[in-house]
């Protein structure tokens, strides 16, 4: 399902999966080891209303290191997930959730973007990610779960798309109650939607100052922190809410759009590509894949990247 | 947490002159929430809502930072609060022999008398709750796999920030500033106060730059104590 849940990249789904993807059909991401296994990111799976879907932070993430993808969309996603979290990524025999582990399997298996950084700039950019985490994330919870207006006309059609009734209404309370048990416990429960705006610019603010007129937070290479970063915001700049005033707040900071922008094009719109290569097509590319020889597949929509991945939608 | 220790750190910093009561009635506050600032008629009592609070009255301890040295201070205390502020709870409140031996006895003996038998309790399950809400969900599926994370992540919390400071006297050059504030309120109690399970002090211990930063703290800031119980008492004063 298209929400935010307490993982927020599970909220984000391509762009071009909103244009292509059918209501109610899976959609798959999946990495194809050279033994031919096959790596898929899964996401809930639910009904399209109408919103623009959104690229993940786990395939911002992916596709800074180069690495192809599939994405998966299942309804009962949140209970295949080791941690119940979304999305995770399945890779052979193994299943990886939540940004943390992901970067660490990915670094076990010869990937790592923060390898340039010494130890202070990681001590940093790990700041910088639990305030990320912190803010930003719990606000997007906040905003998503209680806040009245938005839980009654966002949120509970969209978590309970994918079940009959009753059974919708039963789990999208349910994960409510759960949420708003974490808000209370960590002090949040209490804010208004105010204070939570306030505390949304502070972070903006503060990712603003650091960022500066740098392309990325730290030198010229993207980071873990920079995929977070751009995953939150893309989020909150491309939902459509019942009021603008989450996203106009990232806007005030011209940087930041400017960095969504900037990696958007980079990372995902310049691998954009007409739906019409044939399966020998992608097969010659996909002798031209770099060594690990992983592909994305999106439905009828192959993107070719230099770099020789290919996304079909299924 | 509302922290205390980091409240009082600040003021001195800034050098704001303020009186610290001990608190010993804990009704008195809007929501049982200390600290509690008071000036002339107005009452705050949110850490963030203080330190802004003593900002505009211009005691500013962050005068002199750059705009990304306040953002990093921003950054610096979301992990603190994320990382190392669940082994904290769990040290103080939790941790069964610490709890019964050190915390309680103590908290009960600076409330009146009938908040006494609730009270401590209720800070205690709390504290477990907040623990479990937010570190407790799956793999980690018992409370013996929890606490090994949060220490876990607590101790490579303590490995960063030593990393960050590095030789310098404070995080930010030569005067401290509110993220000193931030990391004193929360390291020193861990630093000075004597518990029968200490793992998470042994661990601080080792790192002697985090150590020389608290002592420095204590020996010119805080003049007027020269136990560790001043921080005791301010520091247990939270929700």
């Amino acid at each position: 399902m298209l929400e935010l849940s307490s993982s927020p990249a599970s909220s984000l789904l391509f762009s071009l999966l909103s244009a292509k993807k059918a209501h109610g059909s899976s959609t798959f991401a999946a990495l194809r080891c050279p033994n031919g296994s096959v790596f898929s990111i899964t996401f809930s799976q639910a009904r399209d209303r109408g919103r623009t879907s959104l690229p993940t932070i786990r395939e911002a993430f992916l596709q800074m290191c180069n690495l192809p993808v599939r994405v998966v969309c299942r309804a009962n996603a949140e209970y295949m997930s080791p941690s119940g979290k979304v999305p995770f990524i399945h890779v052979g025999n193994q299943v990886v959730s939540e940004l943390g582990p992901i970067v660490q399997f990915v670094k076990a298996k010869g990937h790592s973007l923060s390898d340039g950084l010494d130890e202070v700039q990681k001590a940093e950019m790990k700041a910088y990610m639990e305030l990320v985490n912190n803010m930003l994330l719990t606000a997007e919870l906040y905003l998503q779960w209680c806040d009245d207006v938005t839980v009654e006309e966002i949120t509970h059609p969209r978590y309970g798309s994918p079940y009959p009734w009753p059974l919708n209404r039963i789990l999208s309370y349910q994960k409510q109650w759960e949420i708003r048990r974490k808000m209370k416990a960590i002090g949040w429960a209490g804010k208004s939607l105010e204070q939570v705006l306030e505390d949304v610019d502070q972070c903006c603010q503060a990712l603003s100052q650091r960022l500066g007129t740098q392309p990325y937070f730290f030198n010229k290479q993207p980071t873990e922190l920079d995929a977070l970063v751009f995953g939150h915001l893309f989020t909150i700049l491309t939902t459509q809410l019942i009021t603008d005033e989450l996203s106009e707040k990232v806007k005030n900071y011209g940087n930041l759009t400017a960095f969504c922008r900037r990696i958007e094009q980079q990372y995902f719109e310049g691998h954009d590509k007409d739906s019409s290569a044939t399966a020998s097509a992608r097969c010659a590319k996909r002798d031209q894949c770099c060594q690990l020889n992983w592909k994305m597949e999106l439905n009828s929509c192959s993107l070719l990247s230099d770099l020789g991945f290919t996304m079909e939608l299924n | 947490f509302r922290n205390a220790g980091a409240r009082g750190a600040y003021a001195k910093f800034a050098g704001a002159p303020l009186i610290v009561n001990t608190i010993n009635n804990s009704w008195s506050s809007p929501k049982a929430d200390v600290p509690v600032l008071i000036s002339e008629d107005i009452v705050i009592s949110q850490p963030a809502k203080i330190l802004n609070f003593l900002r505009k009255q211009r005691y500013n301890a962050d005068y002199e930072l750059s705009a990304k040295q306040g953002a990093d201070t921003l950054a610096y205390i979301a992990l603190l609060e994320e990382k190392l502020l669940p082994a904290l709870l769990h040290t103080f409140w939790v941790e069964a022999e610490n709890y019964c031996s050190v915390t309680k006895p103590w908290f009960a003996s600076r409330i009146p008398f009938p908040l006494s038998l609730y009270l401590p309790g209720k800070m205690s399950r709390e504290a477990l709750n907040r623990i479990l809400l937010t570190r407790g969900g799956p793999p980690l599926y018992s409370l013996t796999e929890v606490e090994a994370q949060i220490y876990r992540d607590a101790k490579e919390c303590l490995n960063l920030l030593s990393k960050r400071l590095g030789t310098s006297q404070f995080f930010f050059g030569n005067t401290p500033t509110t993220l000193d504030a931030f990391v004193f309120g929360f390291l020193a109690p861990v630093y000075k106060v004597c518990f029968p399970r200490v793992q998470l002090q042994e661990h601080l211990k080792e790192l002697t730059n985090l150590c020389r930063f608290c002592d420095d703290i204590l020996t010119c800031y805080f003049k007027l104590t020269v136990t560790g119980k001043f921080y005791f008492s301010s520091t247990f004063s939270h929700v």
